[in-house]
């Protein structure tokens, strides 16, 4: 277990290397300087570049880079707030703890309801209540973040004013609500359909015949020997759920007005505030890539067949 | 066999599965009957209904399977008649069940340990842990674990496929049950195996005095461990004896034929194997006659037409052939 | 083998019953001729893999109903833009902001005017009448002859004249021909059902048209655009599955077939660029690649049709096509090379090689043919992660660019007045729900159809 995880947390640091040298690469290679305005003089042009360390060979820049970022530097915001270091901005401003409570609020929801959801359509499967739910999560999984998060807004704030249009920094709780919904509906409904399937498929399996065999409850067979069998593929979900609540948040928080950093990286993409991109790319695919790391290291509890192969390995 | 000592009376057992091509009649009225301490095989080829006879004993036909027709009494009382709650208490209790893939067969998230105790504690709920455990251990060591102790905290995956056969062993036996069903619990093992787990099971039918139904397409197992075979071709029994008669004394033209396919180490000659031509009737539509007829090289035109009724041919030996009645209904037919 | 009647059957069944019985004739002790034991087998009719998918599809309820429904998406999307007069671009001055089926003064005139009779009569002619009328692409038959009022912007102040005295009595105009002096007098019309004494007979060759879904602020009609942008999105979606099903396929097939070092290193890619955050690429990828996109469509549009066919998609849509070929065709990659590890074991392709088969060929002939299951399914199911993919970046501002529409940004237009004009938002996303639905739905029927492990 040990070295597997150790193992995975190297890879992990790879990873989040590689997607830094891609970023930087991508963003060299965008024609142009970052301080080409229509204004500047090729004197400031090269004055702001030798300032930024941007007239260097790009193999130097890149170390530079990696060895600043190491140091926790993420550079400074060139046109957004000029001149603020990205750190402050990303940590400071309370963007990213809200970022990261909207976020994990929406995964709780979507794991809390999604699989109970997902247990009592496999359950009762056939009934008018496994029925209703295929129509709901059918949809959910068809409805675009943007449009339920549009739609919400339209009914619960414009026409009926039950929550506020604008949830700003989420100050009170009334104002999580529509953001969270949004934010985890797509989710829970491909959970809840996820978990259904896996469900089914291990009440088919030989174990639960031989469950049965031995007089098990059905109870039992469902909470106890299908139930921890069929997480398996909910919890190997958990990593690009975690990846796509990020994404959603792009646009939940932009249409909630929430300042937090999903909304800011749109706008810094928008603007091309490059040094904020990159290190908001960065930060977010470390985000990614750890909760992938979690939902590895949740797998091997969940399914001691792993625990083998590393044993062996 | 007296009545009172019947362990098991299955009469006129009729299973269909109603898929939306149309029903299919996985078995279509099987009778007999198992003493208490008494082996009984089952042999056929797959899709012959043997399974899904053994799954409506036990109460664990799925949809879309359902019985259809009469009645499996079990010590004197009828199974259908029993609700769903009996079943289950009835279940791993009275009656277990061992299957073919050990490598399914148990639940990969669970450890061994756990899995055997709940066996036990799902028909008793007062057993303690710490009972339950201790049972457990003594049943892996019944059934030939070493380090049982040890054996318990660990994973299905970390055992080999015999060995998890024997813990299958030992969780169908560790209520004590009349009567043991055991699935082609050696179909999927190494040859090796197969001949320490015909050996294993033996040994322990004799020491807990359980009755066996053996399922099986093998031969050569039957011959290791029933007293009594019946054979099953597309869902009927064609012919029921003692194992002996079974082997020595064929009387049903399928049986032969299925003893002819395969070889045999008691007979010097070179004599070659002879497989079965044609494939297995569809049970979608069955033939109107004789099940074997078309594949049969002794079919007669009344085997085209009518089913036969079962004819003795010895001592606890039947056989359901147009063919025992050649001699007598033949002559007389032709006089008339 | 003897046998008494004594002896037969433990379930008591005596001979003159079995006579009776099963009605036993005379030959019935002989032996059957092959012919008759023939005739008692009843073969089922064999069918094809893609008949028995094909008849399991259809016996799906939900997904044929589905299909029905994408394939009305698509009649929408493609058919439904020639079936109406507006087009995505046209802006109608006189008809923005208008709500679902309501009409902007000038065509509640003219349908107003259609109400009773395809025809109408006019005696007379008034300039504002005629604005009116003027505006919204509409014919009128008179005299034997068909008169157009063009949509085109000058039209909009011209005036439709009916000279007394002119050999052609009605006559379009603009409005500055009246005031140049080209026509000094025209006499004002008079619009009625019936005809009056020296009334002129109108007819009208087509009818107003409603704003099914009304217009936006630029007096644009939303369904036109809504059409408009279905198309687009649902050419995106298959044009990315497309991509993603060549390289996925090709790279899973090589990968699996080849096996060794290069499946070892190809799959090592594989796990790499699957734990990447791949939107935030994307949304990398969207800045990064649009200007020098664009110097491209820019330097090579006059050389090459394809470059020109790229530039009239613009970088946004290229960029996203792209992204699919970079990032998104690891899953596919993954299934297929699943698929030839397993048909690799197969005996079939042992064959082949041993005949001397190449590679190429048993790609081709045998591994391609038998992967075609979930081929099918996962570029189907691709479709609508793809239009996901772009409407969402097309929210964000970064997919198609104006005055290209797709559901994602018909969606993001909207929302600037959603709390004015909700249904701006509503048709669009209600459009782009159903495609995305349907295709889920028809995955999900194909699924089940060609998968051989529900088979029962």
């Amino acid at each position: 277990m040990g070295t597997y995880i150790l193992k995975r947390i190297v890879g992990s640091v790879l990873i989040l290397l590689l997607i830094m040298v891609v970023t930087f690469l991508l963003m060299n290679a965008i024609p142009g300087s970052p301080f080409l305005t229509e204004k500047s003089t090729p004197e400031q042009i090269a004055m702001a570049e030798a300032k930024y360390g941007l007239d260097k060979p790009l193999h130097i820049q890149l170390l530079n880079y990696i060895k600043n970022y190491l140091k926790g530097d993420l550079g400074t915001s060139l046109k957004m707030q000029e001149g603020t270091p990205v750190k402050n901005i990303i940590f400071h401003q309370g963007k990213f703890v809200l970022s990261i409570k909207l976020g994990l609020f929406a995964l709780l929801l979507a794991v809390c309801l999604g699989i109970p959801l997902g247990c009592l359509a496999a359950y009762y499967r056939g009934s008018w209540l496994d029925g209703v739910l295929r129509v709901v999560t059918t949809i959910g999984v068809a409805i675009p973040t943007f449009v339920l998060a549009a739609l919400l807004l339209v009914v619960f704030s414009v026409k009926l004013k039950w929550v506020p249009t604008l949830s700003g920094s989420l100050t009170d709780t009334k104002s999580y609500i529509l953001p969270v919904i949004s934010l985890s509906s797509y989710y829970t409904c491909y959970i809840a359909k996820l978990m259904r399937t896996s469900m089914l498929d291990a009440i088919n399996q030989d174990y639960i015949r031989t469950a049965r065999a031995k007089g098990v409850k059905t109870s039992g067979l469902i909470l106890k020997h299908a139930l921890r069998n069929s997480l398996i593929p909910v919890v190997t979900y958990l990593g690009p759920v975690t990846a796509g609540i990020i994404t959603g948040s792009f646009v939940v928080e932009s249409t909630f007005s929430v300042p937090g950093l999903g909304k800011y990286f749109v706008q810094c993409v928008m603007s091309r505030d490059y040094p904020v991109i990159m290190a908001t790319t960065v930060v977010l695919s470390a985000l990614v890539i750890f909760a992938m790391l979690v939902v590895d290291i949740a797998y091997k509890i969940v399914d001691p067949r792993i625990t083998l192969t590393t044993k062996e390995e | 066999m007296e009545e009172n000592k019947l362990l098991l009376k299955v009469k006129d057992l009729k299973v269909s599965f109603f898929t939306p091509a149309g029903e299919v009649k996985a078995v279509d009225g099987i009778s007999y009957s198992l003493g208490y301490n008494e082996v009984m095989g089952v042999v056929g080829e797959s899709g012959s209904g043997k399974s899904v006879e053994a799954y409506s004993i036990i109460g664990l036909l799925q949809n879309p399977g359902r019985v259809i027709g009469g009645s499996i009494e079990f010590e004197g009382e009828n199974l259908l008649d029993y609700t769903p709650e009996q079943m289950r208490q009835f279940r791993g209790n009275k009656v277990s069940m061992i299957f073919q893939n050990p490598m399914t067969c148990l639940n990969p998230v669970y450890t061994i340990g756990n899995q055997l105790t709940e066996a036990l504690t799902c028909h008793d709920k007062s057993i303690s842990k710490e009972a339950a455990r201790k049972k457990a251990i003594e049943m892996l060591e019944l059934v030939g674990i070493n380090n049982a102790e040890k054996r318990m905290n660990q994973y299905p995956h970390e055992f080999s496929g015999g060995m998890r056969q024997r813990a299958m062993i030992a969780m169908a036996l560790i209520c004590s049950p009349k009567l043991l069903i055991a699935d082609e619990p050696t179909t999927a093992l190494d040859v090796t195996i197969q001949a320490q787990i015909l050996e294993l099971m033996k040994d322990l039918q004799r020491k807990e005095n359980t009755s066996i139904i053996f399922i099986t397409h093998n031969l050569g197992v039957v011959a290791e461990i029933c007293d009594r075979v019946s054979v099953m071709y597309a869902g009927r029994i064609v012919e029921q004896g003692k194992v002996n008669d079974i082997f020595y004394r064929p009387e049903h033209p399928y049986t032969r034929r299925l003893l002819q396919s395969i070889p045999r180490l008691d007979e010097t000659g070179d004599e070659r194997l002879i497989p079965i031509e044609g494939t297995p009737i569809d049970l979608l539509n069955p033939p109107q006659g004789c099940n074997f007829g078309p594949r049969c090289n002794e079919c007669m035109k009344i085997c085209l037409r009518q089913k036969p009724p079962f004819a003795q041919v010895g001592e606890d030996h039947i056989s359901a052939c147009w063919l025992h009645f050649k001699d007598a209904l033949g002559k007389e037919g032709a006089n008339a | 083998m003897k046998n008494t009647f004594a002896k037969i059957s433990p379930f008591q069944v005596d001979p003159e019953k079995i006579m009776d019985t099963f009605g036993i004739r005379d030959d019935d002790f002989t032996a059957a001729s092959s012919q008759e034991k023939e005739s008692m087998v009843e073969m089922h009719k064999s069918i094809s893999f893609w008949q028995d998918a094909w008849r399991r599809f259809r016996a799906n309820t939900v997904s044929m109903v589905a299909l029905f429904v994408f394939l009305l998406c698509l009649v929408f999307a493609f058919i439904g833009p020639k079936l109406i007069p507006y087009t995505y671009a046209d802006q109608y001055r006189s008809a923005q902001k208008l709500g679902p089926f309501e009409y902007s003064k000038s065509e509640a005139l003219v349908r107003s005017v259609q109400k009773s009779a395809d025809g109408f009569y006019a005696t007379a002619l008034r300039p504002g009448s005629l604005t009116a009328i003027a505006k919204g692409d509409y014919f009128v038959r008179a005299g034997g002859q068909t008169y157009a009022f063009t949509m085109a912007k000058a039209a909009e102040k011209s005036v439709l004249l009916l000279k007394a005295g002119d050999p052609e009595p009605l006559r379009l105009v603009a409005e500055k021909d009246i005031e140049n002096g080209t026509y000094t007098k025209y006499t004002a019309m008079e619009v009625s059902d019936t005809p009056a004494q020296g009334a002129t007979e109108l007819k009208l060759t087509r009818r107003v048209f409603p704003h099914v879904f009304g217009t936006d602020s630029q007096g644009r009609d939303i369904m036109a655009r809504t059409m408009y942008g279905a198309r687009v999105s649902i050419i995106i979606g298959i044009m990315a599955a497309l991509i993603v099903l060549v390289i996925g396929s090709l790279y899973g097939a090589i990968s699996g077939l080849c096996g060794g070092v290069v499946d070892f290193i190809m799959m090592r890619i594989v796990e790499l660029i699957y734990s990447v955050p791949e939107v935030l690429i994307v949304l990398l990828l969207q800045v990064v690649l649009k200007d020098p996109l664009q110097m491209w469509f820019q330097n090579h549009s006059a050389t090459s049709a394809f470059v020109r066919a790229m530039s009239d998609l613009g970088a946004g849509i290229v960029s996203i096509f792209i992204t699919f070929a970079v990032l998104y065709w690891v899953t596919m990659a993954r299934i297929i090379r699943g698929q030839v590890l397993q048909l690799k074991k197969q005996e079939y392709v042992t064959a082949a090689t041993a005949l001397g088969a190449s590679n190429a060929r048993i790609i081709r002939k045998h591994l391609l043919p038998n992967c075609i299951g979930p081929l099918v399914i996962t570029t189907c199911l691709q479709i609508p992660s793809a239009i996901f993919l772009e409407s969402f970046l097309s929210f964000l501002g970064l997919g198609v660019s104006a005055p290209m529409a797709s559901l994602g940004s018909l969606c993001s237009d909207a929302l600037e007045t959603i709390s004015l004009y909700p249904y701006r938002l509503v048709f669009p996303a209600i459009v782009l729900t159903i495609i995305v639905l349907t295709l889920n739905l028809v995955g999900d029927g194909l699924r089940d159809a060609l998968d051989p492990r529900l088979k029962k």
